[in-house]
């Protein structure tokens, strides 16, 4: 009888159990319930009181358990992103995991100079073209907080930069209810109509509430407008350890939490069943320098953590964050602190990572080191994909004919078997070099770095960005300059 | 120009697509140099090219010489004995003290898919065998490969006597503890840090 095939084990981590994670989770709701929080957005507290919250006697908005929990199973366990062209690209639900850039950086590393300069409108664009062509990383986000865009709208000029230099979903970042309004406008445009972007949504939002406890009216405007129009939103607060937190892991992560759960209760409040994407930014403020830490062990622990407790707790997908750096440049701690977070976060199954590219603490942003964690991530990915057992892979034909015939000289190099798998079952880098010393010498003793530098020219100047139609590029242009435009 | 279906069928490395091409333009009379150099050689030029630029990889060019040396195979009785003579002939062995292959029989592979003929005396091969062979085969080339850096001086040796001898031959030496620099001290006509290399050294030496 034929036996079944033997299952692949997909390395994977785990660093909490279940008494640690419900232990946490359980002090979240007991902030909510004894310390509160300050609504500042009048509607959404009355609507909190409403359902069920009170104030304390320094008006603080107190929150049941129960409303946490009703929101918790009334969110959706899976959220469907597409690219802009309609197409399904994401599946955020359960083990699946996305990468994608930041934003908001004041500085980028120009690509011609090398100098750290503030950014403009042009390098939103431009990491939005990196990332169209970049293979494994699966979604844009601004990059950059240009000084060339007037501020009161400059969310809605990077949002444009993306949309006409890219294709794949976007996280977006908006002030509050105004300039999220033109955002959707344009997102509107791009999708085909409200009802078309409502079914197949290319955006997300990120949004943040102010730790600890404060959550302020433009933030809210945002979270209500995105769960009324169901655009997939996130509302992770800044609580991280000794900044917006205590300085001990578990207590900042419970106090992300309790923010979190404010945040997803008030969305699944406006409009059940609207998609949130859960979990808070639980990174460290450093000690010495008072800045808060990309590149830092304690996030990739703490968000590997919120993995474990979506698996046991939440049921949501998580948002989290890898491939960034607090080096100044893409040098060896660039390489050392974006691959820590990087294979962590692929091997406890965080679902959207954002922030790919950062450097500098997320005060840069570089497109070598988007293209350097590209190839982080290609080699992450080989890893949890596991190792296949089988008759084929066991290869005890190939061996048994190879080993016979050595003194003829067969070698495995030279063999069917070989040039059968070696393409698809090894991994085979495109930055990392391999070479030998002396071709290594011979073509220019290049770093990882430069190679980097080279392969982001090269796809700035190559890639092709299947573009916007005219109707829609005409429609960008005419919301930007607050015209009247052809509704499509 | 279906020479150049021949070529495709190399590049796409399909053996029976290259003997069924190349059957067919010997059935309709395509001239036999035109089918070697048209279709197999520059097939396999290209195949070179492809791999310095890193598009191919050893496997890929280990079969693209596998393939056409299928096609080979077919016209061989057919060329005169100019056409069909080898670039040169290259004795190839790993030296004394020293069992490791797979090195050397890469480079014995790639050789013979250049066109050289290669006499392979295996492995732990004593300096005087390679000589006597060398002498016995008319070698243009020598080509010496260690892994073990205690099996140095084997290499130096196997010069040495090669040179007392006074053979018309070039010795060339190769292997991970290697180098350029050594090459020189132990006098040897040439030396290449990897397989493709050495079959455009030997080429160069040869030539």
């Amino acid at each position: 009888m034929k036996q079944p095939a033997i299952n692949t084990f997909r390395p994977r981590m785990r660093v909490l159990n279940e008494e640690q994670a419900w232990a946490i989770h359980h002090a979240a709701l007991e902030i909510l319930e004894n310390t509160g929080f300050i609504m500042e957005h009048e509607p959404t507290r009355r609507m909190l009181l409403e359902a069920g919250c009170r104030t304390d006697q320094e008006d603080r908005v107190l929150m049941p358990a129960r409303l946490a929990d009703a929101a918790l199973k009334s969110a959706p366990r899976q959220i469907a992103l597409y690219d802009q062209q309609g197409r399904r690209a994401m599946s955020l639900v359960d083990d699946n995991f996305y990468f994608g850039t930041g934003s908001d950086t004041i500085f980028t590393i120009d690509l011609e100079t090398g100098e750290r300069r503030r950014t403009v409108l042009q390098d939103s664009g431009n990491f939005a073209k990196l990332v169209d062509g970049l293979e494994n990383i699966d979604f844009s986000m601004s990059m950059g907080n240009p000084e060339d865009a007037p501020i009161e709208e400059i969310y809605v000029h990077v949002f444009a930069a993306m949309v006409q230099n890219g294709n794949k979903p976007i996280c977006f970042i908006a002030d509050s209810g105004k300039d999220i309004a033109k955002i959707h406008e344009i997102a509107c445009l791009v999708a085909g109509g409200e009802d078309a972007l409502a079914r197949r949504p290319f955006i997300l939002n990120y949004s943040e509430a102010i730790s600890p406890l404060r959550f302020p009216i433009n933030v809210m405007e945002k979270l209500v407008f995105c769960a009324r129009k169901r655009i997939p939103i996130c509302l992770p607060s800044g609580c991280n350890a000794g900044g917006g937190g205590p300085s001990t892991l578990a207590g900042a992560m419970a106090l992300g939490l309790a923010e979190n759960l404010v945040g997803l209760t008030i969305h699944q409040l406006t409009n059940a069943g609207a998609p949130f994407l859960f979990a808070p930014n639980v990174s460290v403020l450093d000690m010495r320098h008072t800045v808060v830490s990309y590149g830092c062990t304690e996030w990739s622990l703490t968000q590997a953590a919120l993995a474990d407790m979506r698996d046991m707790i939440y049921k949501l997908p998580v948002w989290s964050f890898a491939g960034a750096t607090d080096a100044k440049t893409v040098d060896a701690q660039a390489g050392a602190e974006g691959m820590l977070s990087i294979i962590t976060a692929m091997l406890s199954r965080c679902n959207f990572i954002h922030d790919v590219g950062y450097i500098e603490s997320g005060h840069t942003s570089s497109l070598e080191m988007v293209t350097l964690a590209d190839e982080l991530v290609a080699m992450s990915r080989y890893f949890v994909d596991g190792l296949r057992v089988d008759e084929d892979t066991l290869a005890l034909d190939v061996i048994d004919r190879v080993a016979r015939n050595v003194g003829k000289g067969a070698i495995f190099l030279n063999d069917e078997h070989t040039f059968k798998h070696f393409k698809t079952d090894l991994f085979h880098p495109k930055l990392a070099d391999r070479s030998r010393f002396e071709l290594w010498h011979e073509n220019g003793a290049k770093e990882m770095q430069q190679r980097c530098t080279e392969k982001a020219r090269k796809i700035l100047v190559q890639h092709q960005v299947t573009p916007k139609s005219e109707a829609v590029l005409k429609g960008i242009e005419a919301i930007l300059a607050h015209k009247t435009y052809q509704r499509i | 120009m279906s020479t150049q279906e021949i070529y495709n069928a190399i590049l796409a490395f399909d053996e029976v697509s290259v003997k069924a091409k190349v059957r067919a333009e010997l059935g309709a009379g395509t001239d036999i140099q035109t089918i070697l150099d048209d279709g197999l050689v520059r097939a396999m030029d290209i195949v070179g090219e492809r791999f310095s630029a890193g598009d191919l990889f050893i496997p890929e060019m280990l079969k693209s010489a596998q393939v056409m040396k299928a096609g080979l195979e077919l016209i061989k009785p057919l060329l005169t004995t100019d056409q069909s003579r080898s670039k040169g002939t290259v004795v190839i062995g790993t030296v004394k003290g020293d069992q490791h292959d797979i090195g050397k029989n890469l480079v014995a592979m790639m050789l013979e898919g250049a066109g050289f003929k290669i006499v392979d005396l295996g492995v732990d091969v004593e300096s005087e065998v390679f000589v006597k062979t060398a002498a016995e085969q008319k070698a243009d080339v020598i080509a010496l490969s260690s892994l073990l850096t205690t099996t140095m001086p084997a290499m130096e040796q196997t010069i040495r006597i090669t040179k007392a001898a006074n053979l018309a031959v070039k010795t060339i030496v190769g292997g991970a503890p290697v180098s350029q620099a050594f090459a020189h001290q132990i006098e040897a006509d040439g030396y290449s840090a990897d397989a493709p290399g050495t079959v455009k050294l030997v080429k160069e030496l040869v030539g």
